[in-house]
């Protein structure tokens, strides 16, 4: 997960572009993450059954017309608990990306539009971030304030900021040679005016591919913290918890396995085709890098 | 009041603590094991959950290194049996004086240590004595007890105690009644030195522990060549290994629910004993709303313990009532002192007065307290109760926030010492804040006392603690063992703290 | 060119020291006490204080700092409090756990990516390349302990051609060293392999839209060809880039495949250590992780100023 950050990160500034007209990818990826955030927002007021209840006597149960997805060992019923995963999917991304965002994208802007001195220096705090991958900051952060999701989260999060900020100190040094820039700075404009009125806007396409993206590694990185024991802490369902707890039935009930991971490969993979749908989107309204 | 501590206690769970680390060993790993190789040169892979963080146990607490090295590369004078009774071991017989304060034990006269030094009473002599002055665990205090050890010949060793005490013979039983080799004690950690049955071969930090047969020994020699201790953090992957043969024996199964896929394998046997693993869930009886008796008894009245032991842990295991797990003399099924009741348990909330209160649950991220956690809070909730689950990491975590600061309402944890209610329940500062005088004097007489009265005094002691709602108890853990269909001689209960290799054989 | 190569290892030498900086302080707030996980549950207080001199965890923060620092740079890293044993032969060896499982995972990566990558690349129009593109999505999607558990499931136990877990090392018996490799490596290999693809993809369409190439096929050349001929060197640095730091990162990021599949590596070694409140091991195992990305940034900066003509001219 550490290493997709690092890539994504690069192919919302790479060219992928395809022929305008139909856009699968952001129809597709845009559907998945619709349904996910219903999902999500109706487990808040609906589920088939509570998620955390225990009930001996449905033990292990098929799925069936009362339990869909059927039930786990301790009579759980498996649908509900993975529309209440949704919140903890979407939670996570919007803890990590709101992090890495709103501490990278000043960043990167400052970056961009201050001194060459100011924008070297920001870009070698940058480097000492990515020297602590996600992974190994969200144990460190783990061990010193526990498991939890927040915890867990903001580590990503804080791993995930040289992303941003080194996306929109390329996208903001773009922006600082186009003619409308140079004419506002000519014109005496204050830097924090121009950040403002010009640069954020123009970058914010980038900012978006890449939260997209962030959500993906966000749920990608609590599934991988939750299977090693650092994530959300039970009985509240999480995929990745799930998925860790259907190991021990995987002979028996192979299907506590499937239903967690295929939530988990279904939102990875709707934030990710969102993200790659939204940059073909965008791409024409920033400016040409070549 | 210092006989009180001396019943310390180890936490399972300790033992899973330790994958502490690898070494430089880890490159220099023996060949792996063949067990067609016939009898002579047979040998053993057997899975265990946690592996030592060191081979010291006079200086490190985790229950894996008894596990691994008690009975089976150190000896000790005397040995528990498969049924808890006391038998002959490096002593062939003993004798008490009429003030039951002075043990004379007759040591047998051919033991030899794996450093080639032969065993007299003078090693017994120095490795009692030694307890006392370079032992460093809490569990060094059982030794207390002793007044005076002298050697009367190298064959003939008597103790003096200074108050007769039934609890120190059976703790001659565990790592503390260990026999070390005067030439032998450095380094600990790394190379022990013992008259068993097996030698230290080598350690491969991280992965595994292998052990040799000692061909010296002075006892019926064991069958297998090398027996190799594998060392897995995730049961799954546990079970995994024994499915692709990569090990022989699963020593300790740590998700029975998983047993399913060897249940109908003709290829595998299930062994299912009892331990002395009582899994409590322990109650803060010092501070926070369960000082509250009535609270407390709620709790005891509103968990269901058939269908938390059916979801938890498969059903296996054994319902108790109280601190003592089914193979103590003393053990009585107390679990009809608080019958399934959510009626009265909500009665007893309203009387309490503290049914607004959150009460903090806080959990070892083991396996079974993790399960058995949610079960407990889902059925607290439905009591009206309202639950907080923390999880903290084990051992570090917990040991600081619930053991050594008491800051909680619950937890749950398995005390495996064998015969721990003093320990875990005798004295006040202990995390369960409980030490009522009543309790302590029972447990001195029982300590005290002829044989006879220390079972009379213990079920007194017992049932005070089930009365008095001084924690729940959950179930004792079972003995549960997989192995391949050819293994014999694998222990149906486990109630010392070795994992005694010295029976196992082939078919 | 040279006061490049200064600054840029000034910059290096910095960013050492500030990481230890962050990382020791990151230690000394950690809760529990080393010295009562060492002694157990029992254990008196004067015990744990006299432990705890003997690590020395009652000294001032500066003076453990440099001690700490000292070890590092001497190579001298001591023992472990609760093992007792010594720190730097026990990282080392997990380092080359991790480093053949890491390594081979990475090899396996880029035989799929570059292959799969460079033909999306060449074929991004046409159904077989977005249908390979749509794989590679859900080869992302996929966490590797997923697709270790799978491999298990499917290769160990019910088809038993090879052993579910383990880790025997190369010198002692290459057979079952290979066999144990297997599946750990193919995990992190596929789904580092779909990250790759994704990558290659992107920097091979790249060199297609550059000018050189545009006119080799004005000439009449394939795709293919003109990419062989004249694209290859120019796709391969980025991918190199990436390639490096996904290395470096995947010396932590293995730790979920390393579980799954028991192997002691260094990943292993770091939670176990967390567990048992091994300080000075976390410090030294964190620290040698966050070299290992340093050092490889390090290197491959170097290298592009080695090699690339514009960066050589000092163009920023």
């Amino acid at each position: 997960m550490t290493v997709h950050s690092v890539e994504l990160a690069d192919t919302a500034v790479g060219p992928a572009r395809r022929a305008r007209g139909w856009n699968a990818s952001l129809v597709v990826g845009g559907l998945i993450v619709g349904l996910l955030i219903v999902m999500a927002l109706l487990s808040f007021v609906w589920t088939p059954h509570d998620p955390t209840l225990v009930n001996a006597a449905a033990r292990l149960q098929q799925p069936s017309a009362e339990y869909w997805f059927g039930t786990d060992k301790f009579g759980r019923d498996v649908f509900s608990q993975i529309m209440v995963g949704s919140q903890t999917a979407l939670f996570v991304g919007i803890v990590a990306v709101g992090v890495a965002a709103l501490v990278g994208v000043p960043l990167g802007i400052v970056g961009g539009m201050g001194s060459r001195w100011v924008g070297e220096t920001l870009m070698r705090f940058n480097d000492l971030l990515l020297a602590f991958p996600a992974l190994l900051l969200a144990i460190m952060f783990a061990a010193v304030y526990g498991g939890s999701t927040l915890v867990a989260m903001v580590a990503i999060g804080i791993a995930s900021i040289p992303n941003f900020a080194r996306l929109v100190r390329s996208g903001t040094l773009q922006v600082m040679r186009t003619e409308y820039v140079l004419a506002a700075r000519a014109a005496g404009r204050h830097p924090f005016g121009i950040g403002l009125r010009h640069v954020l806007p123009n970058v914010s396409g980038l900012v978006i591919v890449q939260m997209s993206v962030g959500f993906a590694i966000a749920v990608l990185a609590e599934a991988a913290l939750s299977f090693l024991g650092f994530g959300t802490p039970p009985p509240t369902p999480t995929w990745g918890r799930m998925l860790q707890a259907s190991q021990e039935l995987l002979w028996e009930a192979p299907r506590l396995a499937v239903f967690p991971g295929v939530a988990i490969a279904v939102a990875v993979l709707g934030f990710n085709m969102l993200g790659d749908g939204l940059r073909d989107y965008l791409d024409p309204k920033l400016e040409d890098r070549r | 009041m210092s006989h009180m501590r001396k019943a310390a206690v180890a936490l399972t769970a300790i033992a899973a603590m330790s994958l502490a680390a690898c070494s430089a060993g880890s490159t220099e790993s023996g060949k792996g094991s063949d067990s067609s190789q016939g009898a002579a040169n047979a040998s053993l892979n057997i899975g265990l959950t946690a592996e030592p963080a060191s081979l010291d146990f006079t200086k490190n607490d985790g229950a894996a290194i008894p596990q691994a090295l008690l009975y089976n590369v150190y000896e000790t004078l005397v040995k528990v049996d498969q049924k808890g009774k006391i038998v002959p071991a490096l002593a062939k017989s003993w004798d008490v004086s009429s003030d039951r304060k002075t043990y004379a034990f007759q040591l047998v006269d051919d033991a030899k240590f794996s450093n080639g030094k032969p065993f007299t009473a003078k090693d017994a002599k120095f490795s009692i004595d030694r307890v006392k002055s370079d032992w460093t665990i809490s569990l060094k205090s059982a030794m207390d007890q002793v007044d005076e050890v002298s050697v009367k010949n190298p064959t003939t060793l008597v103790v003096k105690l200074k108050q007769p005490s039934n609890d120190w013979l059976y703790r001659m039983t565990t790592r503390i009644g260990a026999m070390f080799s005067r030439t032998g004690v450095d380094p600990l950690a790394t190379k022990p030195v013992g008259t068993g049955p097996y030698e230290f071969s080598k350690w491969k930090r991280g992965d595994s522990i292998t052990l040799t047969r000692n061909d010296d020994y002075w006892g019926d020699k064991p069958h297998f060549k090398n027996i190799t201790l594998k060392y897995f953090k995730d049961p799954t992957a546990e079970n995994n290994a024994l499915l692709s043969g990569t090990i022989d024996v699963i020593g300790t199964v740590q998700s029975p629910d998983s047993l399913g896929q060897f249940e109908n394998n003709s290829k595998y046997q299930i062994i299912e004993g009892t331990t002395n693993g009582e899994v409590v869930l322990s109650f803060n009886n010092k501070s926070g709303p369960l000082q509250n008796k009535k609270l407390r008894q709620a709790i005891k009245h509103g968990i269901n313990h058939k269908a938390l032991l059916d979801t938890c842990w498969a059903g296996k295991g054994k319902l108790v009532g109280s601190m003592v797990p089914p193979t103590d003399p003393w053990y009585e099924d107390l679990t009809d002192r608080y019958p399934h009741d959510t009626a009265k348990a909500k009665q007893l909330i309203r009387q309490s007065g503290e049914s607004g209160k959150t009460l903090r649950l806080r959990l070892p991220n083991l396996p079974y307290a993790t399960a058995c956690g949610q079960v407990v809070k889902s059925q607290l909730e439905q009591l009206g109760l309202k639950v907080k689950l923390d999880q903290l990491e084990f051992p570090a975590a917990w040991l600081n926030t619930v053991f050594n600061s008491a800051d909680y309402d619950m937890s749950i944890i398995a005390h495996v010492e064998p015969r721990d209610m003093a320990a875990v329940f005798g004295d006040p500062k202990y995390y369960t804040g409980y030490g009522k005088p009543a309790l302590r004097s029972l447990l001195q007489k029982a300590d005290q006392g002829t044989p006879e009265e220390q079972v009379t005094y213990m079920k007194q002691a017992a049932e005070m603690l089930a009365d008095d709602a001084a924690a729940d108890w959950l179930f004792v853990q079972p003995n549960l063992i997989v192995a391949d269909k050819d293994i014999t001689g694998l222990p149906k209960n486990a109630i010392s703290e070795s994992f005694d290799f010295t029976h196992l054989g082939q078919s | 060119m040279l006061l490049r190569l200064l600054r840029r290892t000034a910059v290096f030498l910095a960013s050492l020291f500030v990481s230890s900086i962050a990382v020791f302080t990151f230690m000394a707030v950690l809760p529990g006490d080393p010295a009562r996980v060492t002694l157990g549950v029992n254990a008196s207080d004067s015990a744990v204080q006299q432990l705890r001199d003997e690590f020395g965890l009652d000294r001032p923060l500066v003076s453990q700092y440099a001690s700490w620092v000292h070890g590092l740079v001497t190579f001298r890293l001591g023992d472990s409090y609760v093992s007792n044993a010594a720190i730097g032969p026990q990282i080392a060896d997990r380092f080359q756990v991790t480093l053949w499982l890491v390594v081979t995972g990475m090899v396996i990566a880029v035989l799929i990516a570059v292959p799969v990558g460079t033909v999306m690349a060449i074929r991004h129009r046409r159904l077989s390349g977005v249908l390979l593109s749509g794989l590679s999505q859900v080869g992302v999607a996929v966490p590797a302990f997923l697709a270790g558990i799978l491999l298990i499931t499917v290769f160990a136990v019910r088809l038993r051609w090879l052993p579910a877990n383990g880790w025997t090392p190369p010198v002692v018996d290459p057979g079952m060293f290979l066999k144990q490799l297997v599946l750990p490596a193919f995990s992190l290999g596929i789904v580092q392999g779909a990250v790759l693809t994704r990558y290659v993809r992107s920097a091979v369409l790249d060199v297609l839209r550059e000018d050189y190439l545009r006119t080799a096929r004005a000439k009449g050349l394939r795709p293919g060809q003109a990419l062989v001929r004249h694209g290859l060197r120019n796709a391969a640095i980025p991918v190199v880039t990436m390639l490096a730091l996904q290395l470096a990162t995947l010396l932590i990021g293995a730790v979920v495949v390393e579980r799954v599949f028991v192997i002691p590596g260094l990943g292993s070694l770091l939670l176990d250590s967390v567990a048992n409140r091994d300080l000075i091991m976390i410090q030294d195992v964190v620290m040698v992780l966050v070299v290992a990305v340093l050092l490889v940034n390090f290197l491959v900066d170097l290298l592009y100023i080695a090699i690339d003509p514009r960066l050589r001219a000092g163009a920023s």
